[in-house]
């Protein structure tokens, strides 16, 4: 029985083939525009994020307790290389950096203006951040007195590779010190704090500079996918200040969550449009076929058989939409996310907000996977109203009118 | 045996263009009848064929199928029983667009759940007796009028209902074609016991049939 409804469903579905085949045009095109846009906006905030960790926190930092509060380098971790050893060496670990930093002013002959210096082995950088695809201008190196800008700190103070910048700090005595540098490179993290105030010089150098000991550091990052990681780390190392990407950027949760948000508006939008197609060509369609069910009653086809070849001819229609839109929505997000999309008209507003100017789509699963169970639910849902104007036909009507 | 008890059937009741389309009708159809309702047009002959078929509701009265009172089923019992025990032949074919001519006169069996070699040997027989064995393939569509009505035909008497109810089923065939069906339908009468009931104007019919029953403006005349 079933194999005859889904045949009498199957058939159906093609006898105006116009009307289908643009039905699942109209299905095909909407979805893989809303999985081009979920991608996007996905992309958006997961390279920053991405950027983010890469640069600055990664996915744990830990700090000595009451740094962050002071950004005092009084406030450090002294045995900062033991526990990178014992990191190191932690399962689901993949990357750990030390880092060094200190408030202070940087200065050129006519400008000057707040900015952090941070100590960093260019090298453990590379592995945990790939730091060199920051480079926005000149050479990753530092050389014996060079330093890397962040590049709003170099619009700032007008810097360009080459240039020099003396930065002052108070050291670890509590001395103001300054210290010379010429800028080797310009680099964009798109991390804002970084890019407007960051000026990078050798770890080692700034703990001379700073009068630290050789295991000292202000921050230790790691780089892991274990999402539980970081409340082991908050146990074990209790007497410091340990914190996961979220905690120290709550701007990216909001931004993340915001764009679920987004997503979740578009997706209501797109099904909205895809649920009040299916509904205009399954009323038709039953509209014009009112005479044919009633014959199908009158012969004594049960009612149930007919709602079910109603829903058949539906999932028919909604699934063939669901397979060329995936197929066209997965080509769509494989270009946004080898190519991405230019948006360098609008370079000064993304950069500002601490975006790319090329945004990168992603591809999730789950992009599919809920498309599908929405599409198919439209498409169940959008046959109830003809399926009630069936419920209600009296068959001796149909074929009175007929005669 | 079908039993008509004082059945009343009007049309836009209690409106000043009310008709009372079956007047008191009292009958009694015996198993294996070959019956014609026969009378003018808008006599009633087709609203009594639909009333017995479970198709229109009655007014007044009650029909007996058996020790069935159509009346008291819900509709998805009389739908079941159409299916069981009916077959219809429609002056309009009535055929499902969108399934080949096998598929049509196979497709109440298919719905009464008999198997499919079954089936297939009974659409064989029955296509063949009215000569559209050669049309199996094709669509209602591609088939004219005439081939289409023996395609109802078909599909009518293939399940071997216990009744058979028939509306102008000679109306879009020829002379010799409708001979041939009411060849079939008596034989059908006489081996399998199947009463038949036609509603028609149709002298070849009422020459074939055994009893005639007469209609005038609702109310029975001859029986």
């Amino acid at each position: 029985m079933f194999r005859l409804i889904l045949k009498i469903a199957w058939k159906n579905s093609f006898a105006r083939p116009s009307r289908t085949i643009l039905l699942v045009v109209m299905i095909a095109v909407s979805m893989s525009m809303m999985l081009g846009i979920q991608g996007l906006y996905d992309g958006m905030v997961k390279n920053m994020a991405d950027k983010n960790k890469r640069s600055d926190s990664g996915d744990i930092s830990i700090f000595a307790k009451d740094y962050r509060i002071n950004r005092d380098i009084r406030y450090r971790i002294k045995n900062a290389e033991l526990i990178q050893k014992e990191l190191k060496n932690t399962e689901d670990v993949e990357a750990v950096v030390l880092r060094i930093s200190a408030d202070g002013l940087a200065s050129t002959a006519r400008k000057s203006s707040f900015a952090q210096i941070r100590g960093i082995d260019l090298q453990a950088e590379e592995n945990f951040g790939a730091f060199s695809e920051f480079l926005k201008s000149g050479k990753i190196e530092f050389g014996k007195r060079g330093a890397i800008v962040g590049i709003e700190l170099a619009k700032t103070l007008k810097l360009k590779v080459g240039s020099k910048v003396v930065f002052s700090t108070q050291d670890s005595n509590g001395e103001i010190n300054s210290m010379a540098f010429k800028v080797k490179a310009i680099v964009q993290t798109t991390n804002i704090v970084l890019d407007t105030s960051a000026i990078y010089i050798n770890l080692e150098k700034l703990r001379t500079f700073l009068g630290l000991t050789p295991h000292e550091a202000t921050q230790i990052a790691l780089k892991s996918e274990n999402k539980k990681l970081s409340e082991k780390l908050k146990s074990k190392y209790s007497s410091f200040d340990v914190k996961s990407f979220f905690e120290l950027q709550p701007m990216m949760k909001m931004m993340e969550d915001m764009m679920v948000i987004f997503n979740s508006i578009t997706f209501f939008i797109v099904m909205s449009v895809v649920f009040v197609g299916i509904f205009g060509v399954m009323y038709v369609s039953v509209l014009d076929r009112i005479r044919e069910f009633g014959i199908m009653l009158s012969i004594g086809m049960q009612y149930k058989y007919i709602r079910l070849q109603i829903f058949l001819e539906a999932i028919v229609v909604g699934l063939l939409g669901f397979l060329s839109g995936a197929v066209l929505g997965l080509v769509l997000l494989i270009y946004l996310k080898d190519y991405g999309l230019d948006f360098s008209a609008f370079a000064d507003a993304l950069e500002m907000w601490g975006y790319e100017t090329i945004i990168y789509g992603t591809i999730k699963l789950s992009y599919f996977t809920t498309t599908f169970f929405a599409i198919m639910s439209a498409s169940v849902l959008s046959v109830l109203i003809p399926l009630r104007k069936i419920k209600k036909l009296n068959p001796i009507e149909v074929i009175k009118a007929d005669k | 045996m079908i039993k008509l008890q004082n059945v009343n059937k009007y049309f836009y009741k209690d409106e000043p263009r009310e008709v009372h389309a079956l007047n008191d009708i009292n009958l009694t159809i015996e198993n294996a009848e070959f019956t014609l309702f026969s009378g003018a047009s808008g006599c009633g002959k087709t609203t009594l064929l639909n009333a017995i078929g479970a198709l229109d509701a009655i007014d007044s009265g009650k029909i007996f199928l058996d020790d069935k009172e159509i009346g008291s089923l819900s509709e998805h019992e009389r739908t079941a029983i159409r299916l069981n025990e009916m077959g219809f032949v429609f002056q309009a074919y009535n055929l499902v667009p969108v399934l080949s001519v096998e598929e049509n006169i196979g497709f109440i069996m298919k719905l009464r759940g008999f198997r499919e070699s079954e089936i297939k040997q009974r659409v064989l027989e029955v296509a063949s007796m009215l000569e559209i064995d050669n049309k199996l393939r094709s669509l209602p569509h591609a088939l004219s009028g005439g081939q289409q009505q023996r395609v109802a035909v078909a599909r009518a008497v293939a399940s071997k209902p216990k009744i058979i109810l028939a509306d102008e089923p000679t109306a879009n065939l020829d002379s010799k074609n409708s001979q041939k069906l009411m060849d079939m339908m008596r034989e059908l009468n006489e081996k399998e016991g199947v009463i038949i009931l036609f509603a028609s104007h149709d002298e070849l019919i009422r020459e074939s049939v055994r009893r005639v029953i007469k209609l005038n403006d609702g109310t029975l005349v001859d029986v």
